[in-house]
């Protein structure tokens, strides 16, 4: 009794979890998995249409910078000042206006330092742990270094002046990371405003903060004093955007939730020690100025080279590594339709550069380069620009051309990081003792997915513009399931991760939150921003739509939404429309729901048509009776030579003796013929037809273990050894969420021995072990490792370990005891 | 030990992967009751690149989780000494160590013991890398004894308790 009541209270729990909506189902259990999500998503309107498109009447602000900035290498400092005009395409009045000041977030007093929990889960950065029974609290160096760096250094922004067009003061407040500007004059609809910026901040350094961009300091390079790597991002007072959906996104930065921006055109001002090397978004304007001709020429050549052509070269970069500048250096760079401008610089910077020709009307050249000091080594020569090259092919594939003059992987302290048309990548070689630089292949993998995800990041969300602060699976889910395709694209051997098993112990465990959840208050943000939503797409694409249909949809959504700002019900909805297929169910269960996969195929029953004819049904009653074992104890009375009484005395025997109780006799007949009479033709022939073609009919049960509805796939083994596959799609799930059963007719000769649901592994399913009928005895990893004992050699540092010199006989005797194999 | 690995996460923390999620300092791990084997088996699944960084910080610059089977078995020892699991009466069930395993982006560490005869609540210790990485968060799954339940570790979190209704 005790048991039901608690069953009953769960239910009614789960009943309230889902009804955020009006309607609500309070008789019964019943969930409805198929309901349409209209009733969650955003009503439609002029600005976001029902299909997931931009409405009629869609509008996005423009933001357009001018920027002078000046690096102080000495202080790492950045000194600038910036005009900006403010585009109001609202429909809306503004009487003030909302900046974003990142570097605010460093500070003491940021909500970000201040809500920095002791020892708590999910901040980025040096890592902290309290007290426990057998040990003191922890800091780790990491983190006590943070804490001295911003103790010993101002940071955030000085914001020295912020004027109207006519040199008047404006007045401005500062909010956390954020800044509002009270404009004197009420911003029209229609109507533009210009206004400056002055302002400066010491630059932070990465490996002691952790941030996005920062300095790395390189103090063994022959320069006295060392050297540095800059990558600036979050580097200048940017607009927050304001938007249809959720007015202005000032959203305070605390650190995991990202950028939400406008698009605007740039032009920007770096002057930098005369030595440095810049990587910048944007076209470089002044290469007359700032490269020497060798430069230009080898820039030139490389348009339309096979492989990467040495802008500077390695032993050019060694050469202005050893010495520094007094003098400085102007580069000018302009920038159409960006949302964001990031650059890096360095002294320590070697350049390759090939060009991608695309074709097509838009941009028929994209030149992909690479910067990276002597540390990135051969490891970067080798792959980053080609990396770069393949992710335009193949992300251009699935979407648009790629839209920019330059595509560009930089290496530098941030592990991975994308801005439009930069990205920050980590990779390094390593420097082994004899003075010569290796990688293992591990390392090797990872600058290759590094490259191929960042760069991918230029679509999504840099074109494609996403809100990054309230959704991370908006821009990483999308653009991990893009970096797998490359992936698999560029190697399948090497393990990508999209693939439905690696998500399923994830999505068995009950520490998760819905995909659906603001960025800032996600929970094991890795497998629930990146691969879950990524494997969703995978299996969407490759079991649910097909490649056609995912591919023309998925397309669609890139393009109606390129340069502009989508949001999940965009998403959600241009998927439906453009493929056709309704998937509300799927949203419903990825992305809004904490079910998993687990269908359990439970009984197979077989089933015989009766023919009603007392001929045939007669004869195979009495057959079935024979089949039955014989009992036990008339096989023994039998075996112990008893002799049965009617066989001893043969005339108390009669006719019943001679007819069983399955004799078919005239008066059966007669009923058959007058139930053959009542029937109309069309049943009749029916009838006669199952009864000739005797086909085998089976009954399938299933029982929906894990919520998540799902198609089911079967492969069906027949007692002639030949197998079929079937697909039910997963509105067979629509009104018995629970349990289903589902008839398969085979012909006579086809007779079924075993089934197997998803044999592929291709959807998730969280407990292969009921997937088989008859059930089949799934062994754990542990047992079949038990069984295998094999280990596979995936990759080895192969540079390093083909110097190992052979040894002798004698001393492999001396060094047996610790040797590696 | 203990000075040496404090000194190992100042040089590690050099770079943050959080943003690509290569280096994602997450292990999720599976403690099953084998009705076949009578066995409680338990697999470990940490992330190559995870594990990559780790052996190099506790065995040195030398170490290779890909291609050295001694690395590969000094990390397995590693797990086996900073997971236990604390039977009904406080003691702790004897581990066996089974054995390690490469595959694809995981590395695997298996464990096994025998399931103890009445078992009403479980007590579970998994520091592998938490006492490397402060941020390092195991999770491991329990099944194949009632409902599957969930454990996190995370923060200054040491010791896990789950009780087993009789059914």
């Amino acid at each position: 009794m005790f048991k039901k009541f608690i069953t009953i209270a769960v239910l009614s729990l789960a009943t309230i979890g889902s009804a955020n909506a009006a309607i609500n189902q309070t008789k019964g259990d019943f969930e409805d998995k198929f309901r349409q999500l209209d009733e969650s998503l955003p009503t439609p309107n002029v600005y976001r249409n029902a299909a997931g498109e931009p409405g009629h009447e869609y509008w996005q602000q423009q933001v357009d910078y001018k920027i002078k900035a000046k690096l102080d290498e000495e202080k790492r400092r950045i000194e600038a000042s910036q005009e900006i005009t403010y585009h109001n395409n609202s429909p809306d009045t503004l009487k003030y206006l909302w900046v974003q000041l990142d570097q605010n977030k460093f500070r003491h007093d940021s909500m970000s330092a201040m809500t920095t929990t002791f020892g708590g889960i999910g901040n980025r950065g040096p890592a902290t742990s309290t007290a426990s029974s057998s040990k003191p609290a922890q800091m780790s160096l990491g983190a006590l270094r943070r804490q001295q760096f911003t103790d010993d250094n101002v940071l955030g922004y000085d914001i020295q002046a912020v004027k109207d067009n006519k040199g008047k003061n404006l007045k401005h407040t500062v909010v956390g990371t954020n800044m509002r500007i009270d404009l004197p004059v009420h911003l029209k609809p229609g109507k533009k405003v210009e206004f400056s910026i002055n302002y400066a901040f010491n630059i932070v350094e990465e490996d002691a903060v952790s941030a996005r961009s920062g300095y790395e300091h390189f103090p063994d390079d022959e320069r006295v004093g060392g050297n540095d790597i800059f990558l600036l991002a979050q580097w200048f007072p940017r607009l927050h955007a304001y938007t249809d959906y959720e007015a202005w996104t000032n959203k305070e930065f605390i650190g995991r939730g990202e950028f939400t921006l406008e698009f605007g055109n740039y032009d920007v001002e770096l002057t930098v020690p005369a030595d440095h090397i810049v990587s910048s978004t944007g076209a470089l304007q002044n290469p007359k100025s700032v490269l020497t001709a060798t430069q230009r020429k080898r820039l030139k050549e490389a348009e339309k080279a096979d492989r990467i052509v040495f802008v500077v070269t390695e032993e050019e970069a060694l050469e202005n590594e050893k010495e520094g500048s007094n003098k400085s250096k102007t580069w000018k760079f302009r920038a159409e339709n960006v949302r964001d401008f990031a650059w890096a610089s360095s002294r320590k910077f070697m350049w390759d550069a090939r060009g991608h020709q695309q074709g097509g009307a838009d941009q028929p050249l994209v030149m992909a380069m690479s910067f990276y000091p002597k540390e990135g080594g051969d490891l970067w020569k080798k792959y980053s620009t080609e990396a770069v090259i393949q992710t335009l092919e193949v992300y251009s594939r699935f979407s648009f051309d790629y839209p920019y003059p330059v595509a560009q992987s930089v290496n530098g302290p941030v592990g991975g990081m994308e801005y439009p048309m930069i990205t920050f990548n980590g990779p390094r070689t390593e420097l082994q003792d004899d003075g010569s630089r290796t990688y293992s292949q591990a390392e090797k993998r990872f600058l290759i997915g590094v490259v191929i995800h960042e760069v991918g990041h230029i679509y999504f969300p840099m074109i494609v513009n996403s809100d990054e602060r309230q959704w991370t699976w908006m821009d990483e889910g999308l653009n991990s399931f893009l970096d797998g395709v490359a992936g698999r694209e560029w190697d399948p051997t090497i393990p990508w991760g999209v693939e439905p098993r690696d998500i399923v112990s994830y999505m068995k465990s009950s520490t998760q939150v819905p995909i659906m959840t603001q960025s800032d208050s996600v929970l094991r943000l890795g497998p629930n921003a990146y691969t879950k939503p990524a494997a969703a797409l995978n299996i969407l694409r490759e079991t649910i739509l097909g490649r056609e249909l995912f591919d023309f949809a998925f397309k669609e959504y890139a393009q109606r939404w390129k340069y502009k700002r989508p949001t999940p019900s965009d998403f959600f909805r241009t998927m439906e429309e453009a493929s056709g297929v309704d998937l509300d169910w799927f949203w419903r269960g990825w992305f809004y729901s904490t079910d998993h996969v687990d269908i359990s195929l439970d009984k197979i029953s077989k089933l015989r048509l009766d023919t009603k004819n007392p001929d045939i049904d007669f004869d195979r009653l009495r057959q079935e009776e024979l089949d039955k074992p014989m009992s036990l104890t008339d096989e023994r009375n039998k075996a112990e030579g008893q002799d049965l009484w009617v066989e001893r005395f043969s005339d108390i025997t009669d006719f019943y003796d001679e007819n069983d109780r399955f004799t078919v006799t005239n008066k059966e007949r007669n009923k058959y013929k007058k139930f053959l009479k009542k029937l109309k033709p069309w049943e009749k022939t029916a009838l006669e037809r199952a009864v000739k073609e005797d086909k085998n009919y089976y009954v399938l049960e299933f029982s929906n273990k894990g919520g998540l509805v799902m198609p089911i796939i079967m492969e069906l083994t027949f007692a002639d050894g030949s197998t079929e596959n079937q697909y039910i799609p997963a509105e067979i799930w629509r009104r018995t969420p629970k349990a289903v059963n589902k008839m398969i007719i085979t012909d006579k000769n086809k007779e079924l021995v075993s089934v197997t649901v998803d044999p592929r592994w291709e959807t998730a399913d969280v407990d292969v072990s009921n997937n088989h009928y008859p059930r089949k005895i799934i062994p754990s990893r542990i047992e079949a490792y038990k069984r295998k004992k094999s280990t596979r050699k995936v990759s080895r540092d192969i540079m390093q370990d083909i110097k190992t010199e052979l040894k002798e006989d004698k001393d492999i005797k001396k060094d047996d005891q610790n040797n590696d194999e | 030990m203990n000075k040496i690995v404090n000194w190992a996460i100042g040089a590690l923390l050099f770079a943050a992967f959080s943003l690509s999620a290569h280096q994602q300092k997450t292990a999720i791990s599976t403690v099953l009751f084998n009705p076949r084997t009578e066995n409680i088996e338990i697999m470990h699944r940490f992330r190559v690149h995870d594990a990559e960084h780790a052996v190099k910080q506790i065995f040195g610059k030398d170490a290779d989780i890909i291609d050295s089977k001694k690395t590969q078995n000094q990390f397995g020892e590693y797990v086996n000494q900073r997971f236990n699991l604390f039977a009904s009466n406080q003691q702790p069930l004897p581990l066996k160590m089974v054995g390690v395993e490469l595959e694809g982006q995981f590395f695997w560490v298996y464990q096994e013991t025998t399931q103890p005869t009445t078992l009403d609540n479980l007590t579970i210790r998994h520091d592998a890398l938490r006492d490397l990485w402060p941020e390092q968060v195991n999770t491991i799954n329990v099944e194949g004894k009632g409902k599957l339940q969930t454990l996190t570790f995370t923060d200054s979190i040491e010791l896990l308790k789950l009780t087993f209704k009789t059914q």
